[in-house]
Formats: structure tokens, C-alpha cells, sequence
């Protein structure tokens, strides 16, 4: 790839673990900036040591889970105990020569390691300092911890998922985390930018937990304009607009319309569901059409938007009878074609095996990665004609690259690389050495 | 000395002051085009005559639908200015030539080939202006045997992989279908990526002073956000199953989403946070202070190999616990102990949260043509250097023609009037 990346010559100093701060400096590193993530191998990353994604077949290690690897690719990695005198005095070497330091401690960390943002400035006068903490580090409650599923909680998103009068299902996965970490490098990005109009560094003071309350929608002017009861008869509607027989109130996700639902397709397998969405009596026509007319749907009752509404149980039965009959690509593109909105649920196997569309557009990108081999990684969901984004490194392997960084980058002699290694600056005193840090000594 | 001190907003310009972006989009790219307003880009909102159609989604002010009343658009649309401009019309085509002339980004949403199709694409409008950067979001990107696809949020999210991660516990709601979390958010996530490309462009013009084309997609910023789900599978072969309120996974999970004795539920995410002989001594103190540790608080557990094998047996005393106590105590309480807890909290219990007020989080904006003021969610992060902060309520159909029309383009009032008379604006 001869085009030049974006953020080609800004480095960053990532401090980020487990996954909201880490795939923050990930799209850093995309962009093309050099990222240095820095770690302690006493209080080791979460993520490499999830269990679920070690290969079969692959000794588990620090260096083995796929979730680590896809979330901290494009990175360089160091050791370095930022707790010890000898190891404030490196890191401050580093952060004088980079242009973004990023963390996702609780928010006294760094103040305790002695480089809360009055010192970073001291030391680079236009650092951009991104901090992460759930809560964030202003407020009385900042001191309070978040992982993604809790923040969601918090942040109203969780109430907004599921089916009414049942417990609300939630988000399956850390919504937050993955947004979190768009947030960390949006902040980063949009305060670089910030630094290229005037010169100027800053703090920015990022809450994992606040960015999910505007992802709300319209929920939160329902509530401070109109006063709208959050707790109310048939909300939240499931993947429907709005429950049959409840009042109709918005359910925050776009017009209210009919139908508008998940429904099972051939196969019956625990994924064979198809989303099907019809936003105008003429839409509605068109399934009619294609579902070929059958006697159920030729009633006039659903002629009006109204209509479909309150008959949606009827509806979406005869619905499902037909898409039963269809295995769920072939639902949709049949679908599609007739001018129908429905599109498959797809699994994680599905999106990276049969997604005609992610396939096409080159989603996945394999590198070499020194446990789990051929790997594949996730692209940028966006082309930019003049400085791609690319996938260009694998994650490091813990400590991977001390030597690089402490010998080429900061000018360590290697005799003081050496000593670091037996006074606990750069790996814990009491801790086995990998065979690849070793070697990388000699 | 403490960096915690926000400065006084009105004394700084936010950091994407001095650039000017013109926004020609629906539900799919009007929150990147928020952030950046918010974030102190001048954003001009081009609507079709008539207004966009995201006006016409509730709820609405007061439930009286009108377009100048929609909150939805209200939410997405702050610190923006509005015009109208027919782009199918030859006038409008040339006055969007001339706006573009002064702009740093188009941010579009249209379906892919509308505005070359006009003589507005990429390479038409940086003939001009190489330093413009367009950014079109759309549905599946420019290319693709899905390009041309019809979808909503909900087809969003069953393709990128959100539904099937979400729904409940066979023991919960048996036969339950996959659930699409509500609130926009597939349109949400395109904003994010979008806007993050956005960025890296601008960031490269500033070494460069070359503008670029940025061709994004919802479907692949959606497919790219269920966390492990990918990795999962990559790694092992298998596909996540649902459960109630936390993480898909391969395995069926200890339950975390534990209901409270009044009605409510708290989420005890476990990871990172994994119990030891330590902090279950915390716990079952703070239990035992009602009565309800029952045997927690035994020797044994002492242990961390008992600790780590009983997990089941202490989540089901935790959850008698729960049971007992009120939501908000528990939560609180949980993490006055150092435990990462969160309540499942609605916007009821959101209104007037101390910590956000501490942030200015709740931020009053003017609706001149109301004569009223209405509290609006504020900024995610504290730029300690240059705020994120509304500037002004979203935009009436038209409400800026004269302004920048005749103020900017120099056209006088009588050009106006025909150009509204003739439907081009
Ligand atoms: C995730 C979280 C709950 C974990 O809490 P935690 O395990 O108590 O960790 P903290 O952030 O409080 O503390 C970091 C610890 O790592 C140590 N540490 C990390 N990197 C270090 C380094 N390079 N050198 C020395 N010590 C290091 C710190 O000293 C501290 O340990 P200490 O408290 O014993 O001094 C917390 O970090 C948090 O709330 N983060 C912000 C929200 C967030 O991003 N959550 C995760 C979303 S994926």
C-alpha cells in the first residue's frame, strides 16, 4: 500500500486495557499513528486472558486469546513498572517525545503514578491527555468502576432492549466498550485537529457510562419535554414500533410502522430468523405480492397504517408462515428485490462466512500473528480514497518490543535495558521471562 | 492544583471551530453531523424543500405532530443551521456549487450515485475546492451486491450481528426471538465511524492540504460492533447463545442482571471484578448488616479455590440479598465497596443524577419560538480546553434561507422570493 496514513508521524502513548481504551487507540493506530501500548504484567490486560477465544491447539498464554489480538492490533507494546521511580522517569521520556497519551484506569490512577494532566503538560505543553474512566474523572462519583454491561445499565440503554412486561434483555455484548472505545478515538482525533488549528493541547474527560445516555435517542427529551413515564404498558415493544394494544407511544428507533419484526425462516436453526420492515402501505403491497397474495394478507383491515398496527399479532403470524418456507438469504434477497426492507440476522459465522456484502467490500483482513497464526482482523467500515486506514500489525506480545522502544526510540543504552530487566522496571522481579523476551535481550 | 476545573464554555470555541460542513442527511448521518455542531463546526443542515423527512418521527412536542416539533429531530439536529435547497432543480444545483466553495466536508446520506448523477459527486464539487472532504454514509458503502438494499435500524442490526447476540435466557422467556436494542443505534454507529473518518481526513489535509472522498457504511461499522462475538467465533468455532441481560456466550453463564425488592434489577458484572477471599468478606459485611449473609461469612470461603468454585452458591445468596434491598442502595452501596455495579436505571431515575449535574451534563436549551427552555443531554467528554456544548436548538424548516442565502450568497430578496416561488428553495 503505497498511499500515505492519515495520522502518519503522532504518537501515542496507550496506557488502555481491557477493551474500551484499547480499541480506541487501535483506530489511532489504523489511522497510521505509532501506538505504544504500555503494560505491567502484575496486573495483566483482561483480555489476554479470555478464555473463550484461545484456539484449539494453541498453549494459552498472554499472547494467545484472539479478543486481545483483534482489539490491540496495530500497536507496539512495552513492559514498564510506571509505580517504581526508575520507571516514571522512562515513561516521562516517552510521553516528552508523543503527542497523545489515552488510559482507561479508574480516575485516580494516574494522578497515584505521579502524571495526572499537570504534570503530562509540564512535561509536552501540547499533549492531548484522553482519560476513560466509567464515570469519569469529574464529579462526585467519579471514583465509581464500570464494565461495559453496567454502564449500559446506567446510562438508560439496557431498559430500551427487550420484550415488555419480562426482565429487559440488554445488550449481549459490551455495547459500551465497543462505543466507549469510538468515543476514546474520536476525542483523540477531534483534539488533535484541535492542536493543528492553535497550537494547543488539552484534557479531554471521557465518561464510558455518559456517552450511552444520548444514545438514548429521543428517550430523554421524551422524558424532560413531554414528562413521558418510562415505565409504561408495552414498552419496551421487542423489535416491534409499538406493542398491539398498548398506547401507541414512540419507541425511540424511528417511525412507528407495521410490520416491523424478527420472524423464524427454514431450517428453524437457532440464527434462521429474517427482519422484515414495511414503512408504507405501498411496501406492505409489495409483500402482499410477493408472499403471493395469500387470502390472510388480501384483507382490507390492513390497508392502513393504523390497521396493521392493531391486528400486528395476526399480521406477523401470517408473516411467519411464509418465511418458513424461505431460508433467510434467499427471504431477504427475494425480498429486496421486490421492494421489501428484510434483512437476515446473522451470527458472527455468518458475517465472516457468508455475508455476500462484508466479502465483497473486504471486511477481514488476514496477518501473521506469532500463536494464532494466519488471523484474521476488522477493516475500518469506511474507505477513504487518499490515506486509507489499514490493518498493518499484529497486537504485540506482551513486552514485545522493549527493546525497540527503550534502545531506538528513547536512547537507553543496552546495558541500562539490562539492569531494568533485574530491578523490576521492565518485567516483575519474581516473574518467568517468555522465551521471545529473552531472546530479544541478547 | 486540580485539572479537573472545566473553564467557562462561553470564554473558549470548541475544537472543530472555523471549519464549516454542509449536512445533506437523514436519520443515517444527522447525529455525526450533531457531534460535530456540538463540537463547534459551523453545520449547515440542506434539507429538501418541505423539510427532511426525520421531522416527521416522534414522539413530538407535547404529542401534537408537526414538523418543527419532532424531538427526534430536535436531539439529532442541535447546533446546526437550516436551509432548503432543491437540488433537482438547476438554480439549486448552483447554489449548492457556490456553498461548497466555502465548506471543509459534505456530509451526505443519499443512495449511492444520487449526486454524481446531478453533477454533485466527489470529484465535481473538489474540482473547486481540492481541500473538501465528502463523506458519504450510507446503507453498504458505495460497491457491493448489497449496495442498493432497502433498510431500517432494525435490518441494521439483524445483519450487523446485534440481534443475534441480544434475547433472553431459555429460563427466563422460553422461545424468546432475538432482540434489536431500541434507540436508534445502528444509525448511531454509522455516526461514529463516519465521524471518525471525518477526522482522520481533516487531520490529513492539515499536512497535506488535500481533501479527500469517504465512502462509510452502516452495515460494516455494525458488523464490526459486538465485541467478541467475532473473535469467538475465529477462535473456537462457536457461536454465542443469548442470555439475559450480559454477554452472549458460547457457555450458559452465571446471571448477573439481579432483580431488586422494588421492581427494579442491578447488573453485577463479574469480570474484572472477580471475586476473591477479600472482597467477598466486604460483601457478605455489608449482607450481614441486614441479616442476610447467610453462610458467607464462613472460614472457608477464606479461600479463593472455595471462593471461585462456590460462584453459583454466592450469586444465589447475593440474589436473596437483592431481593430484599431497594435498587438504588444496592447499587450505590455496591460501589462505595469498590464493586462496578449498575443499576438498570430509566430516564426517570436519570433526571437530576448529582454526578451529571457535577459534569453539566443536563444542559437548558432556548426554543425562542416556544418562549421556552428544555434540558437536553450534554456532552459524553469535558474538552478542558475547548467545550462540547450545544449551541442552539435544532433548526425550523428554512429557518436560515435568508441568512445565508442573501447574508453569505449576496442574493436579494426578490431572488429569494422567486427561487421559493419557483420551489427551489
Ligand atoms: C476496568 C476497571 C473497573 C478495573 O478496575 P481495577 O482492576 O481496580 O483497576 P484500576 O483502573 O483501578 O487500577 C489499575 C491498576 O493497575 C496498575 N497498573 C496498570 N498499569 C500499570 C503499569 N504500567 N505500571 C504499574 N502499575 C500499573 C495500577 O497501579 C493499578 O493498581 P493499584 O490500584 O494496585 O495501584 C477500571 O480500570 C475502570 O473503571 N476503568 C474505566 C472504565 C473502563 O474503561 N472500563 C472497562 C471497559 S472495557
Amino acid at each position: 500500500m503505497s498511499l500515505p496514513r492519515p495520522l502518519e508521524g503522532i504518537r501515542v502513548v496507550d496506557f488502555t486495557w481491557v477493551r474500551a481504551g484499547p480499541w480506541a487507540a487501535r483506530w489511532l493506530g489504523t489511522f497510521g499513528a505509532e501506538v505504544i501500548k504500555v503494560e505491567w504484567p502484575e496486573n495483566l490486560d483482561i483480555l489476554r486472558m479470555n478464555r473463550f477465544t484461545v484456539p484449539t491447539g494453541v498453549e494459552p498464554g498472554p499472547n494467545s486469546t484472539g479478543q486481545f489480538a483483534d482489539t490491540n492490533a496495530n500497536k507496539r507494546g512495552i513492559t514498564l513498572n510506571v509505580r517504581t521511580p526508575k520507571g516514571l522517569e522512562v515513561i516521562k521520556k516517552l510521553i516528552a517525545v508523543s503527542d497523545v497519551v489515552i488510559e482507561n484506569f479508574s480516575s485516580r490512577i494516574m494522578q497515584r503514578f505521579g502524571l495526572g494532566y499537570d504534570v503530562l503538560k509540564q512535561i509536552k505543553p501540547d499533549i492531548v491527555y484522553i482519560s476513560m474512566a466509567g464515570f469519569g474523572q469529574t464529579g462526585r462519583h467519579h471514583n465509581y468502576g464500570t464494565m461495559g454491561p453496567a454502564a449500559q445499565a446506567l446510562s438508560g440503554l439496557t431498559f430500551l432492549s427487550g420484550l415488555p412486561g419480562v426482565p429487559p434483555a440488554g445488550w449481549g455484548w459490551s455495547y459500551l466498550d465497543d462505543t466507549g472505545g469510538m468515543y476514546g478515538a474520536m476525542c483523540a482525533l477531534t483534539a488533535l485537529r484541535h492542536r493543528n488549528a492553535t497550537g494547543k493541547g488539552q484534557h479531554v474527560d471521557l465518561s464510558q457510562m455518559i456517552t450511552g445516555i444520548t444514545l438514548t435517542g429521543s428517550a430523554f427529551l421524551d422524558k424532560t419535554v413531554n414528562g413521558r413515564q418510562a415505565r409504561r404498558e408495552g414498552y419496551p415493544p421487542g423489535n416491534r414500533t409499538t406493542w398491539p394494544g398498548a398506547p401507541v407511544t414512540n419507541n425511540y428507533r424511528g417511525p412507528t410502522v407495521a410490520p416491523h419484526n424478527g420472524y423464524r425462516t427454514k431450517g428453524g436453526g437457532y440464527n434462521d430468523w429474517c427482519v422484515i420492515a414495511c414503512f408504507s402501505n405501498q411496501e406492505w403491497k409489495n409483500l402482499v405480492k410477493l408472499m403471493g397474495s395469500p387470502s390472510w394478507a388480501d384483507d382490507s383491515r390492513f390497508d392502513t397504517l393504523n390497521g396493521r398496527l392493531e391486528h400486528q399479532e395476526e399480521i406477523d403470524r401470517g408473516i411467519e408462515s411464509w418465511t418458513k418456507t424461505l431460508e433467510k438469504y434467499e427471504l431477504a434477497d427475494k425480498c429486496q428485490a421486490d421492494g421489501v426492507r428484510a434483512m437476515p440476522v446473522q451470527s458472527s459465522e455468518d458475517r465472516v462466512e457468508h455475508d455476500p456484502q462484508l466479502r465483497d467490500r473486504g471486511m477481514y483482513t488476514e496477518m501473521d500473528h506469532p500463536m494464532l497464526g494466519r488471523w484474521k482482523f476488522q477493516n475500518a467500515p469506511f474507505k477513504l480514497s487518499g490515506s486509507p486506514p489499514e490493518m498493518h500489525r499484529p497486537p504485540p506480545m506482551i513486552g514485545q518490543h522493549n527493546r525497540e522502544v527503550m534502545e531506538e526510540l528513547l536512547g537507553l543504552s543496552h546495558h541500562e535495558l539490562e539492569d531494568g530487566y533485574k530491578d523490576g522496571t521492565f518485567w516483575p522481579e519474581e516473574m518467568p521471562m517468555y522465551p521471545y523476551v529473552e531472546e530479544a535481550l541478547k | 492544583m486540580t485539572n479537573n476545573v472545566s473553564p467557562n464554555p462561553a470564554a473558549l470555541a470548541g475544537p472543530l471551530s472555523g471549519l464549516r460542513v454542509l449536512e445533506l442527511a437523514d436519520e443515517k448521518g444527522q447525529f455525526c453531523g450533531k457531534l460535530m455542531g456540538d463540537l463547534g463546526a459551523d453545520v449547515i443542515k440542506i434539507e429538501p424543500r418541505g423539510g427532511q423527512n426525520t421531522r416527521s418521527v416522534g414522539p413530538f412536542y407535547k404529542d401534537i405532530p408537526h414538523q418543527d416539533r419532532s424531538l427526534s429531530f430536535w436531539h439529532y439536529n442541535t447546533s446546526k443551521r437550516g436551509i432548503t435547497l432543491n437540488l433537482e432543480s438547476t438554480e439549486g444545483r448552483e447554489l449548492f456549487r457556490r456553498l461548497t466553495a466555502t465548506a471543509d466536508i459534505v456530509l451526505e446520506t443519499f443512495p449511492p450515485g444520487y449526486l454524481p448523477a446531478l453533477g454533485l459527486g466527489y470529484k465535481d464539487l473538489a474540482s473547486g475546492n481540492p481541500g473538501l472532504i465528502v463523506c458519504s454514509l450510507t446503507p453498504f458503502g458505495q460497491t457491493g451486491p448489497w449496495r442498493d438494499y432497502l433498510t431500517c435500524d432494525l435490518a441494521h442490526l439483524a445483519a450487523g450481528g446485534q440481534m443475534a447476540s441480544s434475547g433472553y435466557d431459555a429460563d427466563d422467556v422460553a422461545d424468546a426471538p432475538p432482540i434489536a436494542p431500541g434507540g436508534g443505534n445502528a444509525w448511531h454507529i454509522g455516526s461514529h465511524y463516519a465521524y471518525m473518518g471525518i477526522m482522520a481526513a481533516l487531520f490529513y489535509r492539515d499536512a497535506s492540504g488535500e481533501g479527500q472522498y469517504i465512502d462509510a457504511s452502516v452495515h460494516e461499522a455494525c458488523a464490526l460492533t459486538t465485541e467478541g462475538a467475532i473473535a469467538i467465533y475465529l477462535s473456537t468455532g462457536e457461536v454465542v447463545q443469548r442470555h439475559t441481560g450480559r454477554h452472549a456466550s458460547p457457555d450458559n453463564s452465571v446471571k448477573i442482571q439481579l432483580p431488586t425488592q422494588d421492581g427494579g434489577w442491578v447488573n453485577v458484572t463479574r469480570s474484572g471484578s472477580a471475586l476473591n477471599p477479600a472482597r467477598l468478606r466486604r460483601l457478605a459485611e455489608w449482607m450481614d448488616e441486614h441479616g442476610l449473609a447467610q453462610d458467607l461469612l464462613d472460614e472457608k470461603y477464606q479461600d479463593l479455590a472455595t471462593v471461585q468454585a462456590d460462584a453459583r452458591h454466592t450469586t444465589d445468596v447475593l440474589a436473596n440479598f437483592f431481593a430484599n434491598m431497594p435498587q438504588e442502595d444496592l447499587w450505590t452501596g455496591g460501589q462505595e465497596r469498590d464493586f462496578p455495579w449498575g443499576a438498570i436505571r430509566t430516564m426517570d431515575e436519570i433526571m437530576g443524577d448529582p454526578h451529571l449535574e457535577d459534569r453539566g451534563f443536563f444542559v437548558e436549551v432556548e426554543h425562542p419560538e416556544l418562549g421556552q427552555s428544555f434540558t437536553y443531554p450534554g456532552a459524553a467528554a469535558i474538552y478542558n480546553g475547548s467545550p462540547w456544548a450545544i449551541s442552539r436548538r435544532a433548526p425550523l424548516i428554512g429557518e436560515h434561507n435568508e441568512e445565508i442565502f442573501c447574508g453569505e450568497l449576496a442574493l436579494s430578496k426578490g431572488e429569494l422570493t422567486l427561487l421559493a416561488e419557483s420551489g427551489v428553495i
